[in-house]
């Protein structure tokens, strides 16, 4: 489901009272390790080391220097091993440490959900997490639950910081695509740049994962075992789904005057629908914008998008779709339009990454671009507009930004890529294009383009032996000659490095 | 790519250059020191009157007893003085030209007793690279009379930060001028080179100070010559250097270095209907331009635009294009490119706005955005794109939901905040005078459309009509609102006191 910027607004207004609250519980904390007769041993964890090198966008035919980077991972049934998805991106090689004796094996990634921030590791040794007893769930959490961090020392020591579960919500992960449920705890922990999965256990049974966390106010959010498990039950199956999306934005009724104007004077509860991804599940149920949706299932819906869950109370109705249902399952949403009852049955599914016009993510994917003497062409991705690093949404191209931002607004009927002229290589045939960069692409050689694969295929058709490509701004085109172009792509590729003059999807 | 109108956002200081080479007591006769009380708009309470500040700049006397000096030096001022060296008096001034596109202003003073003894100085021509100049003026705030010298380093086109949306000609100089030397006369002999007008802060270059030179001089002092102040004509069209070997083949060019290519037409400017994207043009006014955009004008190696630059409104120019490997011609009427001022700061105005049920309703401009700092990246979009996007066609005024005057009938619409009003009953909003407008329609409800997937804002008016007065009273909303933009009450033109 994608949430609208108005839509965050209401989201952090209904987490707000619930941190209020939380502040005296932290003001009269305990101590960084707390009660830890633990034992490495019976701890169940392993130690997860990855190296790896992420793509390069800005030069997509190269890859960045290569990192390392140290974790832990929690031991389940079935000699699977758990971490957090960002552990294992861009990886190139996963290795297990047994923590108490050294002992090293290669792993698998055998599942991995960015969405949900969750892999599952497999070691290619099977006995090797033999003597671990595998962590169970812990299903039940709820507020005021008391929860310990586990990190082990260098030395293979096991650290121990407890926290207490302050708000249980539905917050937007940083994949950026979805909202899942998460418990925030507040904790004194040590905290390490290489802290990237932590297990948070209570009684012995996995409780949940680190998200991230906020020294300055420790704060933490965590990845529920309720998604934990929802993962798992996913990946046991032949094909890993994803998580379901419904694909509309909402807004809360709140003000009587637009719940006035939307029909809705009889009851109090129901969210506005504010837009309808063509292509996703809820379009093809036949949902609109305008419509409000009063109850999903048997929970009703309150004005703000709440319904009661039975463990947690009010809780955003996300959950129902996210934590509660899996792809292929049908959920009735009882809706008013114009004023009048109307149920559809909506057949959930995934939204995957061609159902984006600007991908969020392609992590693991080797980036696509074409070069054409000299000029370098290659689709807008979130994953590019990374490249201009944590501020990116400040410093990238504003129109860029905008483009990917308001992605379902301007292409209404998505199913396409923006293909960008992202920069100029200095060559013979581009002189006096140097300037130019960061270009939506319209046309080439007259024909509308609408993928990289639109564009490689244009090029094969020159106009009187030329190549024309129009952008969308200034200059508006730029013309090869496709003979020189031709002949110089062996220069170009020597002089640049380039080991291939494209990839494509 | 080169652009008539630059958007940079500027850091320049206003500085005061002085210059002076040898104090030949004709400077001390010219010169004056102005203190200005101005008003600055309040975009976030636009029906207060605004904050009151004072500031120094300098100024100097040329024929016909007028003070020439920087706009910036009298924007916004609602009482001037000016002073003389060795007359303890301060003289009430009126501004009686202003141009803020171009950073100049020209001052009248009617006490007789000022212009005793006060010579006018005269204009010289453009000034040699690497020769000296001085610059005369009043750096931080001084009473006494500053020199500083240096040398001519670069002459070029420049962004005029005043407005933040003009370029013109502009010269570099070596010599020190800081904030308080605005409006100074910079000397070479006797004669007037130009006026110091801005610099930049010591922590991003130091020792590049900027003159306005003699040929704008001389354009704002014809311009006015008809009793009003018209401001600089435009063309209203980007282009983009012809140097490419196959683009120029393509475009059926000769080899000769000749040519550029039109990318964007403003079809609010003078070339609207005359030219169009893919045209390229070979010369104006009969002048040759180059592929890199450059003319010979006058003797001197320029760019385009700058032939534009000296003339004025109703003008013609003329364009020798090729039309799809056609070669043809037309001439242009010159005006001004009105879409582009909304980009600009503006002076010497009233914000406009309309408050409706506690909603604040402002038109987009430079200076709302920067009053609230809106990072909103859809207006963001608005502002940058306005002109090159056409989006003034839709929206001549982009209306923005600036603010929300908390009230009970407006307690839920804050995620409204900063979104941009789009219909109104099914109306388009295009100015903020659709939108007064239509808020007067008798309605059961306003059910107010906002650009982008959000839902509509609703009022209800009979809710807003009862809690009309408490909002008034609770905000001190003294005027609900200002549609027309006109200017601030001028103060009196200063009477003849006697000294």
């Amino acid at each position: 489901m994608r949430l609208t910027a108005l839509l965050l607004i209401a989201c952090l207004a209904n987490l707000a009272p619930a941190e209020a609250k939380k502040a005296p519980v932290a003001l009269k904390k305990l101590p960084a390790t707390a009660q830890g007769a633990v034992q490495a041993k019976e701890v169940s964890l392993v130690r997860v080391n990855v190296t790896g090198q992420p793509f390069d966008y800005f030069r997509p035919w190269q890859k960045k220097a290569p990192f390392s980077k140290r974790a832990l991972g929690a031991v389940l049934p079935h000699d699977r091993v758990l971490v957090t998805a960002d552990l294992v991106e861009n990886q190139n090689y996963v290795e297990l440490e047994r923590a108490e004796s050294g002992e090293k094996t290669a792993a698998n990634v055998v599942v991995v959900d960015y969405e949900a921030n969750l892999a599952l590791l497999e070691p290619i040794d099977k006995k090797f997490l033999n003597g671990l007893q595998p962590l169970e769930l812990a299903l039940d959490i709820v507020v005021g639950d008391r929860l310990s961090a586990w990190q082990l020392e260098s030395t293979g020591t096991l650290v121990v910081t407890e926290g207490i579960v302050t708000t249980i919500g539905v917050t937007r992960y940083p994949a950026d695509v979805a909202d899942f449920l998460t418990y925030r705890l507040s904790i004194p922990m040590q905290y390490r740049d290489n802290s990237y999965t932590v297990p948070l256990v209570k009684n012995n049974k996995l409780a949940a994962l680190l998200l991230r966390y906020e020294p300055r106010t420790q704060v933490l959010d965590a990845i529920p075992a309720p998604i934990i498990a929802h993962f798992l039950k996913d990946a046991a199956g032949e094909h890993y789904q994803g998580f379901p999306s419904l694909g509309i934005s909402f807004f809360p009724t709140r003000d009587p005057q637009l719940r006035a104007y939307a029909g809705e004077t009889g009851k109090t509860g129901g969210v506005y629908i504010t837009s309808v991804e063509p292509g996703l599940p809820a379009a093809k149920a036949g949902l609109q914008a305008g419509d409000i949706i009063t109850a999903v299932g048997d929970h009703e819906v309150d004005q703000n998008g709440n319904y009661v869950d039975s463990l947690y109370g009010k809780l955003g109705f996300g959950n129902l779709l996210t934590a509660k249902a899996y792809v292929g399952d049908s959920v009735a949403l009882h809706l008013l339009r114009d004023g009048k009852p109307l149920t559809l049955n909506v057949k959930l599914e995934h939204r995957g990454e061609d159902d984006y016009v600007v991908p969020p993510y392609n992590i693991d994917e080797a980036p696509s671009y074409y070069v054409l003497g000299g000029l370098i062409f290659q689709e807008l991705t979130r994953q590019y507009l990374k490249e201009w690093g944590a501020n990116w949404q400040k410093d990238a191209p504003q129109d860029f930004v905008y483009l990917d931002k308001f992605q379902s607004e301007l292409f209404p009927e998505g199913k396409q890529r923006v293909v960008i002229l992202s920069q100029v290589l200095p060559a013979n045939s581009t002189i006096g294009y140097d300037d130019f960069s960061y270009l939506v692409v319209k046309k080439v050689n007259g024909k509308e383009i609408k993928s990289l694969a639109d564009l490689a295929e244009a090029v094969k058709t020159p106009v009187n032996g030329f190549h024309m490509i129009e952008t969308v701004d200034d200059p508006k085109q730029l013309e090869l000659d496709a003979s020189q172009a031709a002949a110089e792509a062996g220069a170009l590729q020597k002089n640049y490095g380039l080991p291939a003059m494209e990839r494509l999807r | 790519m080169h652009r008539f109108r630059l958007l940079i956002y500027a850091f320049a200081l206003f500085l005061v250059a002085e210059a002076h080479g040898q104090p030949n007591g004709h400077i001390q006769s010219s010169l004056v020191r102005i203190t200005s009380t101005e008003v600055e708009p309040d975009y976030r309470a636009p029906w207060n009157s605004g904050s009151i500040g004072r500031g120094v700049g300098a100024g100097f006397v040329i024929d016909g007893q007028r003070i020439l000096t920087n706009a910036h030096v009298v924007s916004n001022s609602r009482y001037l003085t000016v002073e003389r060296e060795g007359d303890p008096n301060k003289y009430p001034a009126t501004v009686q030209f202003v141009a803020h596109d171009c950073d100049l202003a020209l001052l009248q003073v009617a006490n007789t007793n000022f212009w005793k003894n006060m010579k006018p100085l005269n204009f010289g021509g453009i000034p040699a690279l690497e020769s000296t100049v001085s610059a005369y003026g009043y750096p931080i705030g001084g009473e006494r009379m500053s020199v500083t010298t240096g040398i001519v380093s670069r002459i070029d086109f420049n962004l005029y930060t005043h407005s933040a949306i003009d370029s013109h000609l502009a010269i570099q100089i070596s010599a020190q001028i800081n904030p308080g030397n605005s409006g100074g006369p910079v000397m070479q002999g006797s004669k007037v080179v130009g006026v110091a007008f801005q610099g930049y802060s010591g922590d991003i270059a130091q020792g590049v100070a900027y003159m306005i030179p003699t040929p704008v001089i001389r354009r704002f002092l014809k311009d006015i010559e008809d009793g009003h102040y018209d401001r600089y004509v435009d063309l209203g069209i980007t282009y983009t250097k012809l140097q490419n070997p196959a683009q120029r083949h393509f475009l059926g060019l000769k080899d000769d270095d000749r040519g550029v290519l039109v990318g964007t037409v403003i079809d609010a400017g003078p070339c609207g209907k005359l030219l169009q994207n893919g045209d390229v043009l070979l010369s104006i006014d009969g002048h040759p331009i180059a592929s890199d955009a450059f003319v010979e004008y006058e003797g001197e190696r320029v760019q385009m635009p700058e032939v534009v630059e000296r003339k004025f409104k109703g003008n013609t120019v003329k364009l020798d294009l090729l039309r799809n490997k056609q070669p043809m011609s037309v001439d242009v009427t010159l005006g001004t490119v009105w879409p582009y001022f909304m980009q600009g700061h503006s002076y010497d105005i009233r914000p406009r706005y309309v408050v409706y049920g506690g909603l604040l309703f402002q038109p987009m401009s430079l200076d709302l955005l920067d009053a609230y700092r809106i990072s909103d990246l859809r207006v963001r979009h608005f502002f940058d794109f306005f002109v090159n996007e056409q989006i003034y066609r839709q929206h001549p005024e982009v209306i923005i939901l600036t603010n929300i005057l908390p009230d009970p009938i407006n307690t839920y619409l804050m995620p409204y905040r900063s979104s941009i009003v789009d219909e109104i009953n099914g109306q388009k909003i295009g100015t903020l005078q659709d939108l007064a407008r239509a808020l007067e329609q008798p309605a059961e409800r306003f059910v107010i459309k906002m650009i982008g997937d959000g839902p509509p804002l609703v009022l209800d008016p009979k809710q807003v009509e009862s809690a009309r007065e408490r909002i008034k009273t609770r905000y001190n909303v003294i005027i609900e609102q200002n549609l027309d933009e006109q200017p601030p009450a001028q103060p009196a033109v200063a009477a003849q006191t006697n000294s």
